[in-house]
């Protein structure tokens, strides 16, 4: 078994979906306790996510372990659901402000808070406010985030959080902002619940928002 | 210079069908991996300005590789445009090696420039951030009295008439009326009317870009405007309907592209290389007229670290070494006005840029974030660099050997906030000149650079 799980937390550093989804199977198949497998696998990735702040890995790579850890959780989520032995972390429903093309950090985001264990609805870029709303109330999501890269693309998270306010949702949902020219004190005066300057900064924001 | 723009629009609406999820992990990031490999590109970062002909010759081979291989992605219609080897060397020939911009007796020629070479580096000045609707015309006309400006892109406004500007909102179609009409005003009260315009920059849409196209209070014919390369390797509709109407104005069109650093490209090698590919998008797709590159870091949003100066001089090279295409390289700043760091940071910019063979556009501080920060002196000391270093011949061991310098008084101070003071603080606002400390500061540090090796022309 420990076999096993060297080689799933090997594919998940090497990024191979592939040899991730067979080690995974290999756990399962030998009824092991996930719990223990599921604490590695996080290690692994908070391990990751240090490397990339640092730049000792890139882009490439984060998405590619990722996508391992995904391959990984797909095996093992059914059974984790069915024993009850691991709660949800949490929805959170993101996008790129609307009129902002520029979704790498976003991006970034996504992946490092999949990694982590939340379930993430990506709605992309150039999203109209109205659909942030409306895909939350349809995940029941736990928290929505608004990435703008541009000060023009800016005032479309104080759009989102007009929205939640006219619809009698606002403090439903906590909402989180971020983006190269955003700030705290702005986030703070258009009515959201965080702020982050980066994706190991949001993943951190996301679980104290949750209380995890 | 657009030949086979409507081709392109029709590749654009008809190419290959790609989800962009594929486009990104299964063509985009494994074709650079494979390329920094197959042209064993390796980067030598304790010289951070590349010396090495041979590989700036490999970065554009595999930069021109990549284009061709993974072609350029339109996100709205998932189409991937493509082009043939044949294509791209036609349009490399066909593509002027200077145009002369701006008029009267704001005439300047803005041309392609060799590595290590002796001729003026064009400079264009811009701090590219937001300023207070206040203090807006101070700041465009404190850029206008500065004497080594030959261009201009300026300041830009985040609010109109006490509203702020949102994307795809008439507030801003007005807000890019107001920029216009300020520069132009602005430019005028300085002496320098007909000075050569990339604008306006507070215009992201389409729609306001084109609603600014006016001879008489807007971007005039002969003016420059953008059109952004999207992350990485990527286009779509707008940036396209901006191509079609800058073309047909006659305006210069230049592409927008910023490779990443750590990004989808990896780490320096695919960065360059991606920076050259990019280059090409805007040769082929826009029918750009030149580049104005910036490449910047991931985590910082920046352009003036080792890894960077690195990058930038090596696709700076690269394309000098094998094409004749104007090309001009943004300085993006980590530190703010009224700081030592930022004047070290423009001139290694200035540095690794006009030495590699490049044209210079300075500066933008503070991550090019923090709204009001910025003045035209860190831009005025990255000029004086850049044209002194070129007077004096610099050698691209000389020009790394400076480098290496500068980067001692501030690499380990880049993760760290360092904004300074706003412009307000830096200038008097009324007589559009910087105030006697910042000044002080200014020539405190030309003394530091020049100790290190550049020799001022004044």
């Amino acid at each position: 078994m420990e076999e096993s799980i060297n080689k799933l937390i090997e594919a998940i550093m090497d990024g191979d979906d592939e040899v991730s989804a067979e080690a995974a199977q290999e756990i399962v198949d030998a009824k092991a306790d996930l719990k223990p497998v599921i604490d590695k696998l996080t290690e692994a990735m908070r391990e990751l996510g240090r490397q990339f702040e640092a730049m000792e890995i890139f882009l490439p790579e984060m998405i590619l372990s990722a996508d391992a850890m995904v391959a990984a959780m797909d095996i093992f989520g059914p059974i984790l659901a069915e024993s009850g032995d691991i709660q949800k972390k949490g929805t959170v429903v993101m996008g790129t402000a609307p009129g902002d093309m520029h979704e790498i950090g976003k991006n970034i985001v996504v992946t490092v808070l999949t990694a982590d264990g939340f379930d993430v609805v990506d709605l992309g870029k150039n999203v109209p406010a109205i659909e942030f709303v409306n895909k939350a109330v349809e995940t029941n999501a736990d928290i929505i985030g608004v990435s703008a890269l541009m000060t023009t693309t800016m005032p479309g998270a104080t759009e989102v959080i007009n929205i939640l306010k006219d619809k009698g949702l606002y403090g439903k949902y906590k909402v989180i902002v971020g983006g190269a020219p955003t700030n705290p004190d702005w986030a703070k005066s258009i009515g959201a619940d965080g702020w982050s300057e980066s994706a190991a900064e949001a993943v951190v924001l996301v679980n104290k928002l949750m209380g995890n | 210079m657009a030949v086979r723009l409507w081709e392109v629009m029709e590749r654009a609406q008809n190419g290959p069908f790609m989800e962009e999820n594929y486009f990104v992990k299964k063509s985009l990031m494994p074709t650079i991996k494979k390329l920094i490999r197959k042209y064993e590109i390796k980067a030598d970062l304790s010289k951070p300005v590349l010396t090495d002909d041979a590989l700036a010759d490999k970065i554009w081979q595999a930069g021109k590789e990549l284009f061709l291989t993974v072609g350029v992605y339109n996100q709205d219609t998932h189409r991937v445009i493509k082009f043939e080897e044949r294509e791209v060397n036609e349009a490399l020939f066909a593509a002027p090696s200077y145009y002369l911009v701006g008029g009267n007796h704001d005439l300047r020629y803005f041309g392609h420039r060799k590595v290590e070479d002796t001729a003026k580096p064009f400079i264009i000045m811009s701090p590219d951030i937001t300023y207070d609707e206040e203090i807006f015309f101070s700041a465009c006309l404190s850029y206008f009295k500065e004497p080594l400006l030959d261009g201009i892109c300026s300041p830009l406004l985040g609010d109109f008439m006490g509203r702020p500007m949102t994307s795809h909102f008439p507030l801003e179609i007005g807000g890019s009326m107001h920029h216009a009409m300020t520069l132009r005003e602005t430019a005028r009260l300085a002496g320098r009317p007909d000075t050569f315009f990339v604008a306006v920059g507070t215009a992201e849409s389409d729609m306001a870009q084109i609603a600014v196209s006016n001879d008489q209070w807007g971007v005039r014919a002969n003016d420059a405007r953008l059109c952004g390369g999207i992350t990485e390797l990527m286009t779509n509709n707008q940036m396209l309907n901006k191509a079609i109407h800058y073309n047909q104005m006659g305006n210069l069109c230049a592409i927008l592209p910023g490779a990443i650093y750590g990004g989808y490209a990896g780490g320096a090698e695919g960065t360059a290389i991606l920076q050259v590919a990019f280059i090409l998008q805007g040769l082929c797709v826009y029918g750009a007229s030149f580049s104005q590159n910036f490449p910047f870091h991931l985590l910082y949003g920046s352009n003036t670290g080792r890894e960077m100066l690195w990058i930038i001089s090596a696709y700076t090279q690269a394309v000098a070494r094998n094409t004749h295409l104007v090309n001009d390289s943004n300085c993006f700043a980590n530190a703010g006005p009224m700081t030592d760091m930022l004047f070290y940071e423009g001139a290694a910019h200035a540095i690794s840029s006009v030495v590699s063979g490049n044209n210079l556009w300075t500066c933008a501080p503070c991550r090019n974030k923090i709204h009001n920060h910025g003045t035209p002196l860190e831009a005025r000391f990255a000029a004086e660099v850049a044209h002194s270093v070129v007077a004096q011949g610099m050698t691209r061991e000389q020009a790394s050997d400076v480098c290496n310098k500068l980067l001692a008084k501030y690499e380990e101070k880049i993760p760290h906030d360092n904004y300074g003071v706003p412009y307000q603080e830096a200038y008097d606002v009324l007589k559009c000149v910087p105030k006697p400390e910042y000044l002080d500061l200014f020539y405190k540090c030309k003394e530091e650079v020049a100790k290190m090796g550049v020799n001022f022309v004044y």
